[in-house]
């Protein structure tokens, strides 16, 4: 450093340790309740001290609730948003970088429009796309007139429906259609260098060749932030999978943990058991974070530029 | 011969790689945009009993009704406490984080933690912590009966909101602004040193102006951000209540649309919250467009 700036270095410590605590609080907050009773929380409240009924509460998660089969569906849903999302946005990435093709703007700005308008924004239509994925075909069949003539040669109109509500594909599909990762792997491809191209077409490599040989191995590490943070978005949604699912066993985990919480007033909840779902809810995610950071951060950093 | 080799010249088979991603966000995104306008002109009636033209009634209805204007007026309000708070704070840990000190590891690992819990969990956990009854509050309550009570008053309701909003936002707008700190040449400071600007003067003169294209892009994601992600801290903590006090478009689109089965009213929300999240955005580019760079 320039100089000792021993003042500074004290209030910036202080302000960390704030942030720290600010962070950790709640969680430690969340697990010392998980472990105690029920009748401890009546007594006192908030726990501030951990007890011994953490494995008794989390029991009576896994065996009283649907906590654990919609853990399945959490991961579920997590591990195919990431792993879709990672295979079809390098994928467009490589078609608008690599190739000459005169729609490749067109394309670029309507994937990247996705990013100003969040699920969360258009769910009431989003629900109803759901609802019949064959709703866009059947409108456009009668707006084109070519259900006239579908009726007059089979007596009826063409009118299909496919509801993709309640399954894991319609948890998962309208998370995939979002811009940021072929935004993440364009701004990557783009700082290659440019020769790359040029040397593996000069020993004879085709565009399939290129894309496994070369490319894939260049962006490991721009693939796995992707992944570890795709993974997490898809397990901390909530709207989406709130409206989507419609019975408990399709529902994800987070939804089913906001869900253990009774509506009505009146007795206090069972906090203790509810604490043990939320440990047990965030248990995946938290141990991603420990063992990956690096590729969240670098994630992060990435879906800035 | 060079540019001839310099990209790919297929034709079917960029439209091939194109084709999945395209067609999940023309079903999943471009459609629903599309009806969202298209109702906002119709009269829907729910479970599919037909619909029909209304013109601009729809737009009347809402744009007339006082519930729509507060709930919005509330969007702004905590768009602009949340999210200025979700930025400086972040910047503030930042800079800390930044120093050589031993709290600043430590610190950098668990100030990402956040990402991995879902919005709808942490308001789980918030709405006990600041549950009125068996929360932190609960001894100050005691003391002072009516201190604290998210279940009765509105003021207390929208500041457990922020404060689990800014908890859940630390991550991101920790490490892009951090990122953008360590990006500053270390001569940079050595130079400010020389010029006799002191360790304080120099975070005001030096780190912020050099890392306002960071701040100026956390704080417009963050805007759109705190209008939708927090939903679910009002579904988990607060269900609009007390009285309404915490009804946010988003959440007032939602209940419109799934208990009121008003579909045209809430498609005509979503509607104008699009219009504004769309104007928002713009403003961010227009920022970007000419992003404040400095020679380095």
């Amino acid at each position: 450093m320039v100089e000792n700036a021993r003042s500074i270095n004290i209030v910036a410590s202080i302000l960390l340790l704030i942030g720290v605590v600010y962070i950790v609080g709640p969680l430690y907050l969340t697990l010392s309740t998980a472990s105690q009773s029920y009748e401890f929380m009546l007594r006192n409240g908030v726990a501030w001290y951990p007890g011994n009924q953490l494995f008794a509460n989390m029991g009576k998660v896994i065996t009283e609730t649907r906590i654990p089969i919609q853990m399945l569906n959490s991961l579920l849903v997590a591990f195919f948003n990431a792993l879709a999302t990672c295979a079809l946005s390098f994928l467009s990435a490589y078609a608008i970088v690599y190739f000459r093709v005169r729609w490749a703007g067109l394309v670029f700005a309507l994937i990247l429009v996705t990013i100003m308008l969040p699920l969360d924004i258009r769910v009431i239509t989003t629900y109803q796309v759901a609802s019949n994925i064959f709703s866009p075909l059947n409108a456009v069949l009668d707006v084109t007139g070519l259900n006239d003539v579908i009726a007059s040669v089979f007596g009826t109109p063409a009118h299909l429906e496919l509801s993709v509500l309640n399954t894991h594909f319609g948890l998962i599909a309208p998370l995939v259609a979002h811009g940021t990762g072929t935004f993440l792997f364009r701004q990557f491809f783009l700082t290659l260098p440019k020769d790359l191209l040029k040397a593996a077409r000069m020993d004879g490599a085709g565009p399939i060749r290129f894309l496994f040989d070369i490319l894939l191995p260049l962006s490991r590490t721009s693939v796995a932030s992707l992944f570890v943070l795709t993974f997490l978005s898809g397990w901390t949604q909530y709207l989406w999978p709130l409206v989507g699912a419609s019975t408990p066993d399709m529902q994800t985990a987070v939804v089913g943990l906001a869900r253990l919480v009774p509506d009505a007033d009146g007795q206090v909840p069972d906090f203790p058991m509810i604490m043990a779902g939320a440990v047990l809810v965030s248990l995946v995610p938290l141990t991603m974070i420990a063992l990956l950071q690096r590729y969240l951060v670098q994630g992060l950093v990435l879906s800035e530029k | 011969m060079s540019l001839e080799s310099s990209l790919f010249s297929h034709r079917w088979l960029p439209l091939l790689l194109a084709v999945p991603l395209m067609s999940l966000i023309v079903l999943f995104f471009y459609v629903p945009v599309f009806q969202a306008f298209y109702w906002s002109f119709f009269l829907e009636q729910p479970f599919g009993g037909g619909s029909q033209f209304v013109g601009l009634q729809n737009f009347e209805r809402v744009l007339s009704d006082p519930e729509f204007w507060m709930s919005g007026w509330r969007t702004i309000v905590f768009m602009m406490t949340a999210s200025s708070l979700a930025v400086v704070v972040p910047l503030m840990l930042a800079v800390a984080a930044d120093r050589k000190i031993g709290m600043s590891l430590p610190a950098r690992n668990i100030l990402v933690w956040p990402k991995g819990i879902a919005g709808a969990s942490i308001g789980v956990v918030f709405a006990f912590i600041f549950n009125p009854f068996v929360g932190i509050m609960a001894p100050l309550n005691t003391m002072f009966p009516g201190l604290w009570n998210p279940g009765i008053d509105g003021t207390d309701a929208f500041i457990t909101l922020v404060a689990a909003h800014v908890w859940s936002g630390i991550p991101f707008n920790f490490v892009i602004l951090l990122a953008g700190l360590r990006s500053i040449p270390h001569t940079m400071y050595q130079a400010a040193a020389m010029d006799g600007a002191g360790p304080w003067r120099r975070i005001f003169d030096v780190q912020l102006p050099l890392i306002l294209p960071q701040l100026f892009l956390t704080f417009v994601l963050e805007f759109t951000e705190s209008i939708t992600s927090v939903f679910a801290l009002i579904d988990t903590i607060t269900e609009g209540g007390p009285g309404g006090s915490t009804t946010l478009l988003v959440y007032k689109i939602y209940v419109d649309g799934f208990s009121g089965y008003d579909l045209s009213g809430a498609s005509t929300q979503t509607v104008l919250l699009m219009i504004f999240v769309v104007l928002l955005a713009a403003c961010q580019f227009v920022f970007l467009g000419r992003r404040i760079n400095y020679e380095r």
